[in-house]
């Protein structure tokens, strides 16, 4: 591989594909448009699905698309749940009368559009505890890790996915008040707090709101690139607040989710202009702040988001603009990509309006890696923090 | 508290007319009106350290305006209302402990009773534990039902407490005092040391031959380089004279008579001496917490020319110049134009400066502080040792909980 990177996540990966399917090996590096995702999920029998089932839904959620896409969209999930069913399968010996399956649970999650990732996976896993028939503190255990591990392999693109399964699981092996009950109302407890973990996401989203109202002044210009909630509720607590700015909103292709962002915040009457994603540099003098959410951040403190906003970062940077970030805590995530290519890729289907000719590869990653040295400030429901906080916190809370 | 409104009112005027300047004289006064105000505070028999808390938020409050340029009052603000929580905190765990003693010696007495306040006790306190602690991953998950209990625990064992053992009400309300008032001691202590704890570290950073720059007039900068001059380091000292107050002329003076090599030089010439500089060493007005720092005007000059040739800028600041606020916050107030007959004589320019009469119009503006953004920092030499800009907000967290951080909001949106 010519982008061969010295960290062990790609190796470890490619090691995956050498022992779960050794005649597809010899994978050519990403082939042309002709490769359709279809096809090659069939031959592909490893969990990891061709198509990033992550960035799937969040552009089925949030992002414009035309229909023929989505249609092809979910012909490739219907055909990812082939393989994961075999995968899930290890959770449903130990129920034997009731097939039951983590991911259909989590898919059945995921599908509601205000339900954050890392929520889906917590209820998800609580739904494991509910149909468990273990009776030992050390059984459940066994089984909830079992499911999270088919969980987070079915899905490797998402970080939020991982990221959550292994917070309720440091949740679910270390707290101390679980020691002090007996096993049933351990569980019931366990129960309690994923049910209420979509209440926590959901406070955490208007703590964030309430920090960075200090950072919007008025007659400020912010940018802001991709759809996220967070930064949704950030700039309409500003303008409930009476706070008077105007945002630029990035088209945010491949799935436009710019275009679905610049729709909310003028039915809020926030001045708004729409970018397309090349203009990022050219408006940039304008621009007082840019304001971005997270898919995950990582033990650097950098994030890993929509794809483009390392280049916003960047020339935001050499313009000496600062650059925000809104992201709840639970996306913190215990990866350190040293460089893009470090990222298990997520690729999306990309449309370019016209057919490209099959000689022609197409880059379609859906996310990128931002350096923390590019942030100024991440918002997050545990303060206002400076990216070197993060790999802090996540050593208190994993070490 | 009427005893401590004359002392309080006269630390007011003093602050409002900028008789008391200067973060360490500011910080030490505020400390000790505090101290005053907790001795003279009545305390109820319930939630004793929300009665005190009320108590310096209110004088606090009114100190932060009288002069929220120093912002070192509102700092010392701060750590006393941390102090309070802290001590209250640790009573509580006592008395928890205390309770689970007595609890398992006297079990014949109370069975049915026994086990269950012993359980809520430890849930208490890790309650309790966690709303001193900052939030965290850790607690995210843990936290979330108690959230609504954890504001009264305090309130509610100091209840339990006086209704089981009713003699004990009135010793505990002493003892909570007695070891706030020794820890703001310790504060006053603290503040007043914080130069030689400083001074102590200066043989760790300065060597042989060295040259170093620093601007204007510091204390804790004066005491650092007197203290590795003691080691029989040999060094010379280029000061920069910091117009328009001319600080670094007092500065030199100081060095000189202490027999160390200094040399003033002008604002305009530092770019110009900056090469043959080793590093940088000054003092600071505040420190933020992204690790940007207030300091006297001119300094950003002089990070900028340090950065340029890579010359280390190390920043000395004692513990109460931590300030737990980002300086976007429009609570810091950041600036404060001085008279501007620091740069211009009165008598010679009188005319032109008259705008009223429409004659001439011409405008001084005197600006005290410089922002330095935290990328141009080195270092931050602080009692505790030397730290990184980006460690900054861990210190902050060990001095202050995330509470207080409003001192002034909280009390406006209160009342």
């Amino acid at each position: 591989m010519w982008y061969r990177s010295a960290s062990f996540i790609l190796d470890n990966r490619q090691q995956n594909v050498a022992a779960l399917a050794p005649d597809t090996l010899s994978i050519s590096p990403p082939g042309g448009t002709t490769r359709t995702s279809m096809a090659d999920t069939f031959q592909n029998p490893n969990p990891n699905p061709v198509i990033s089932a992550y960035y799937q839904t969040r552009a089925a959620h949030h992002g414009v698309i035309t229909s023929d896409w989505l249609a092809q969209a979910q012909a490739a999930t219907d055909q990812n749940s082939d393989p994961n069913a075999i995968s899930a399968s290890d959770v449903r010996v130990s129920d034997p009368d009731k097939p039951f399956s983590v991911i259909d649970e989590f898919n059945d999650w995921r599908k509601q559009p205000d339900l954050a990732e890392a929520v889906a996976a917590i209820r998800a896993l609580a739904a494991v505890i509910r149909s468990s028939k273990a009776t030992t503190m050390m059984e459940l255990e066994i089984e909830l890790k079992k499911a999270s591990d088919s969980l987070k392999s079915w899905d490797e693109t998402s970080i939020s996915l991982t990221a959550g399964c292994d917070l309720f699981m440091r949740y679910v092996t270390r707290t101390a008040a679980l020691e002090y009950e007996d096993f049933n109302s351990a569980k019931s407890r366990l129960i309690e707090r994923a049910e209420k973990f979509g209440e926590i996401s959901y406070k955490a989203r208007k703590v964030i709101a309430m920090l960075a109202q200090d950072f919007i002044f008025d007659g400020c210009t912010i940018l802001v690139h991709g759809y996220s909630r967070v930064v949704l509720e950030v700039l309409k607590l500003a303008a409930q607040n009476k706070k008077l700015f105007r945002v630029f909103c990035t088209e945010g292709r491949p799935d436009r989710s710019g275009l679905r962002l610049s729709n909310e915040l003028a039915k809020l009457d926030i001045p708004v202009k729409l970018l397309i994603d090349s203009a990022v540099a050219y408006t940039m003098d304008e621009v007082d702040m840019v304001f971005v959410g997270a898919d995950g951040v990582v033990e650097s403190g950098g994030i890993i988001n929509m794809m483009g906003t390392y280049q916003t970062a960047l020339v935001a940077h050499s313009m000496n603009k600062p650059v925000y970030v809104a992201a709840e805590s639970y996306k913190f995530a215990r990866l350190y990509p040293l460089d893009q290519k470090d990222l298990a890729p997520a690729p999306i289907p990309i449309e370019f309006g016209v057919p490209v000719p099959s000689k022609v590869e197409i880059e379609r990653s859906a996310r990128d890696y931002t350096p923390p040295q590019y942030l100024t400030l991440l918002f997050t429901d545990l303060g206002v923090l400076t990216p070197s906080v993060v790999s802090d916190e996540l050593i208190q809370l994993y070490l | 508290m009427p005893d401590v409104q004359p002392l309080v009112n006269g630390f007011l005027s003093q602050l409002k007319k900028r008789k008391i300047e200067g973060s360490q004289a500011t910080a030490k006064q505020t400390a000790e009106v505090l101290r005053s105000v907790i001795s003279q505070q009545r305390l109820p028999h319930t939630n004793q350290a929300g009665a005190l808390i009320d108590a310096v938020r209110a004088v606090g409050e009114q100190l932060i305006a009288a002069n929220p340029v120093e912002i070192a009052v509102g700092n010392i603000v701060r750590r006393v209302l941390h102090i309070i929580r802290e001590e209250d905190l640790s009573l509580a765990t006592d008395a928890i402990a205390g309770l689970g003693i007595s609890a398992g010696s006297d079990d014949e007495d109370d069975v049915e009773q026994d086990d269950h306040p012993v359980l809520s006790a430890a849930a208490v306190a890790a309650a309790a534990r966690s709303t001193l602690r900052p939030p965290s991953l850790q607690t995210l998950l843990e936290d979330m039902p108690d959230s609504a209990a954890v504001p009264h625990t305090s309130s509610s064992g100091g209840e339990s407490e006086g209704k089981s053992r009713s003699a004990d009400k009135g010793s505990r309300g002493r003892k909570l005092k007695h070891d706030v008032i020794e820890a703001v001691n310790d504060l006053i202590q603290d503040i007043s040391t914080c130069h030689e704890q400083i001074a102590e570290q200066a043989v760790e950073h300065i060597h042989h031959n060295e040259v170093i720059l620093t601007l204007g007039s510091s204390r804790t900068v004066l005491e650092f380089l007197c203290a590795a001059k003691e080691k029989k380091r040999s060094f010379r000292v280029f000061v920069v004279e910091g117009a328009p107050r001319y600080q670094g002329h007092v500065l030199a003076k100081d060095l000189a008579a202490r027999g160390l090599q200094a040399t003033v030089i002008t604002d305009s010439a530092v770019f110009a001496m900056i090469s043959r500089v080793n590093m940088v060493i000054v003092g600071a007005h505040a420190v933020m917490a992204n690790g940007g720092v207030i300091a006297p005007v001119g300094l950003n000059m002089v990070a900028l020319a340090a950065q340029r040739h890579a010359v280390p800028f190390v920043v000395l600041a004692g513990s109460h110049k931590l300030c737990p606020l980002y300086p976007h916050n429009p609570e810091v107030l950041l600036n404060e134009l001085r008279s501007p007959s620091e740069l211009l004589d009165f008598g010679e320019f009188s005319d032109c400066l008259d705008s009223a009469s429409g004659a001439g119009s011409l405008h001084v503006v005197n600006p005290a502080f410089d922002y330095v953004p935290p990328k141009l920092v080195s270092l931050f030499i602080t009692d505790t040792g030397g730290h990184n800009p980006s460690y900054m907000y861990r210190l902050i967290a060990d001095y202050y909980s995330a509470d207080d951080l409003v001192v002034k909001g909280r009390t406006t949106a209160g009342s």
